[in-house]
């Protein structure tokens, strides 16, 4: 059985997703199934039923960047860049599932991307700025 | 370690009906997936999604009737009456959304060799009954646990809901996060007016390598009123009945160590939910 990301990043060329810890650990697969995120690692492409939305498709290729990369650039949350994919997919999801989102609920939805660099307070603080919540 | 080079074959039945006989045959029932693409991925496997009878949750009276494939996500946003809160809870705390997403109750139960999910102590504590694909009646979960029937396919759970009882369900983990617990546990108490425990189910997860009821447990807690001691009692005395595994993420001294502290999680999420 082929998972998911395995035909996206060696089929599709969308090498976005990344492949970490293939064991649905890491969230550095993570791509959108229907309305919600999923480890595409662990994802038999056979369930993939509803549009899949990676980070190449979160802002047009040539266009400017979703406001949530944007927030990730300004705050300082990208340094290797490794979880950012994943971590672009699951803050844009809970951004359109929740607008207004306390501080607690953002880390809560961050439980499944784990970042090995930035020790998530400017991740976290990133996700909320384009909820529109900028602190000072 | 075996590898296998057989590719996966893959079976979309059109009806229940269809699926059972491929699983009675010998076929792999195929749900969120999260647990089989972390094996061998090969052999016969049965695609269980477009079946309708096995999605949604469906009440009839006190009793509760979970189709096989609900997510943990389903399970964690469902509203549930008092009695059945500690399944929120596992559902709600087990793993990170991006799993909680697809993997299935089903999934959760019929993984052999899965001593951390969540969902199964939850449904021990609740005295949980497997609806299998064959033409008999439910049977309790514990006993399906025991005895893993080959070739038989779990089509939905069935928990009862009466009025007076509620539950909770607490996990231990290393870090934080999403991970694995070390240690969980799930209780259902039925209380009097005064407050007395008069019955208690209580299942401990991840302490050995299948999720069992705690009789040791249960006893300590009828009779007085659910309180951090009394939780904390019983979680000694069902560490004092446990064989613990040790495993990388904890030895199972550690597992049986954290018990009474998990019990009183568990029991003041119990004790918390409206009567
Ligand atoms: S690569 Fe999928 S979760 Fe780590
Ligand atoms: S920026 Fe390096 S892992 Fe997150």
């Amino acid at each position: 059985m082929t998972p998911l990301l395995d035909v996206l990043r060696d089929r599709l060329g969308l090498r976005g997703a990344k492949a970490g810890c293939g064991e649905g650990r890491c969230g550095a697969c993570t791509v959108r199934l229907g309305d919600r995120t999923v480890a595409s690692c662990l994802l038999p492409t056979v369930l993939a039923t509803e549009p899949v939305t990676t980070v190449e498709g979160i802002a047009p290729p040539d266009g400017p960047l979703h406001p949530v990369q944007d927030a990730l650039l300004e705050h300082g949350g990208v340094q290797c860049g490794a979880c950012i994919p994943g971590m672009v997919v699951s803050i844009c999801t809970l951004l359109e599932s929740d607008p207004d989102p306390d501080e607690a609920t953002v880390r809560a939805g961050l439980t499944g991307n784990i970042c090995r660099c930035t020790g998530y307070q400017k991740i976290v603080e990133a996700a909320l700025a384009a909820a529109g919540k900028d602190q000072p | 370690m075996t590898l296998s080079l057989t590719a996966a074959q893959l079976h979309g039945p059109t009806s229940l009906a269809e699926a059972v006989r491929l699983v009675a045959g010998g076929a792999v029932p195929l749900a969120g997936g999260t647990w089989i693409m972390r094996g061998p991925r090969a052999g016969d496997h049965v695609v269980l999604a477009g079946l309708a009878e096995l999605h949604g949750v469906a009440t009839a009276g006190d009793t509760v009737v979970v189709g096989a494939l609900a997510t943990h996500a389903e399970l964690a946003r469902h509203a549930w009456p008092p009695a059945l809160a500690a399944l929120r809870t596992a559902a709600a705390e087990s793993a990170f959304p991006q799993v909680r997403n697809v993997a299935t109750v089903g999934g959760n139960i019929g993984a052999a060799g899965f001593a951390e999910a969540d969902l199964v102590p939850a449904l021990l504590a609740l005295d949980a009954r497997l609806r299998l694909g064959d033409a008999g009646g439910a049977v309790p979960l514990a006993g399906y646990l025991a005895a893993r029937p080959a070739g038989a396919l779990v089509v939905a759970v069935e928990v009862d809901a009466p009025a007076g009882r509620t539950s909770g369900f607490a996990r231990q983990t290393v870090r934080g996060g999403g991970e694995y617990a070390i240690a969980s546990v799930a209780l259902a108490v039925d209380r009097d007016a005064a407050g007395v425990v008069t019955a208690a189910r209580v299942a401990v997860g991840a302490v050995e390598p299948v999720a069992r009821r705690c009789p040791e447990a249960e006893s300590a807690l009828v009779g007085a009123p659910l309180t951090a001691a009394s939780a904390r009692a019983a979680g000694a005395a069902a560490a004092a009945g446990l064989h613990p595994r040790d495993a990388p993420d904890a030895p199972g001294w550690y597992r049986a160590a954290v018990l009474p502290a998990v019990f009183e999680r568990a029991a003041a999420r119990a004790a918390e939910e409206p009567r």
